[in-house]
């Protein structure tokens, strides 16, 4: 990652916007994978103005990494009062536009937002981000998620003898 | 990188959030991979930095950490409320009276309780406690700690009723 981009990226999270539930939304939407981290969710209240229907607030929480906390914190400003079709027309790149160009680890990231945005807007699907390389590797959901794991493996508890 | 995050219980955290880092299936890493091996297959990190990220953070976690007996305090004075994060088979075995039984529904309703009342997460031994302890305060709740050592340090410390247990 460039030292530019570090820094934009370090400039965004320092003081996320919009960050957090909205009371209230009008439409919330969804994307990421329950085998994978990434997840971010992001809720949005509309507006009527000159008798067209805008977006008036935008506000997003995720699991995420930095890049994904910048580029939906950049995106929850970029589409206030925007129609929901001129939203819907900015992609993952025109989204993260103010950091730059991301480095191919890091698209996926701003596709976690589009695919929140546009499942908010449209119901859509959620575009699919890259195939996973490493399938068995532990994520933070695995270890933040107990219940799920439990889902496909019982957990057996052996309680141990009272120590004298 | 097993010994690593046994050392350091934050480090794949730190490392997801701030180098995208062993977060999802696409860039995670196997215990048996050393930091180096992890570092260079993706985007050539210094490792010197990642070992920063690592230490920086991990002393963050502490200071998120509160011990048991210091917790059973607060809870005995209605201070601090705990909440359970293990799975449920662990919750049916034990757990510590009074305490809440963590749900998805749960989790939204955390930003609506009282600010004054400190939320302490529990889980076995005190790791994923301090992921959702991170995890809440990122999301702008200032009143959250993980019980360091988890249920298991509680049962040594505070209460010997409480059994100890081991997970197959």
């Amino acid at each position: 990652m460039s030292d530019d981009l570090r820094q934009k990226i370090d400039d965004a999270i320092a003081e996320p916007k919009n960050l957090g539930e909205m009371e209230n939304a009008d439409a919330v939407g969804t994307a990421g994978s329950a085998d994978c981290g990434d997840m971010l969710r992001m809720w949005i209240k509309f507006r009527e103005e000159d008798g067209k229907k805008v977006i008036d607030r935008a506000t997003f929480q995720t699991f995420g990494c930095e890049t994904a906390i910048a580029v939906a914190s950049l995106a929850t400003q970029l589409i206030q009062g925007k129609t929901p079709a001129e939203a819907l027309a900015m992609d993952g790149q025109a989204l993260s536009a103010p950091l730059g160009a991301l480095p191919p680890m890091r698209i996926h990231c701003a596709q976690l937002v589009e695919g929140a945005l546009r499942q908010a807007l449209s119901g859509a699907p959620v575009p699919k981000a890259a195939e996973p390389a490493r399938v068995n590797a532990p994520t933070l959901m695995d270890s933040f998620a107990p219940a799920r794991n439990t889902a496909t493996k019982p957990v057996r508890v052996i309680l141990k003898p009272k120590a004298e | 990188m097993g010994e690593l995050v046994s050392r350091f219980p934050g480090a794949q955290r730190a490392l997801f959030r701030g180098h995208h880092i062993g977060g999802c299936s696409s860039c995670g890493f196997q215990p048996e991979e050393t930091l180096a091996q992890v570092c260079a297959r993706n985007e050539n990190l210094p490792v010197d930095e990642a070992v920063r990220t690592i230490i920086s953070a991990h002393e963050a976690d502490e200071r998120m950490q509160i011990a048991p007996a210091e917790a059973a305090e607060l809870v005995k004075a209605g201070k601090a409320r705990l909440i359970d994060l293990r799975s449920r088979e662990e919750w049916d075995a034990t757990h510590i009276e009074g305490s809440t039984f963590f749900t998805q529904e749960l989790s939204h309703t955390l930003g609506g309780l009282p600010r004054e009342e400190l939320i302490v997460f529990v889980c076995h031994h005190g790791v994923r406690s301090l992921d959702a302890a991170a995890y809440f305060a990122g999301h702008g709740l200032e009143n959250v700690r993980s019980l360091g050592g988890g249920i298991d340090a509680w049962s040594r410390e505070v209460d010997p009723n409480i059994p100890r247990y081991e997970l197959e």
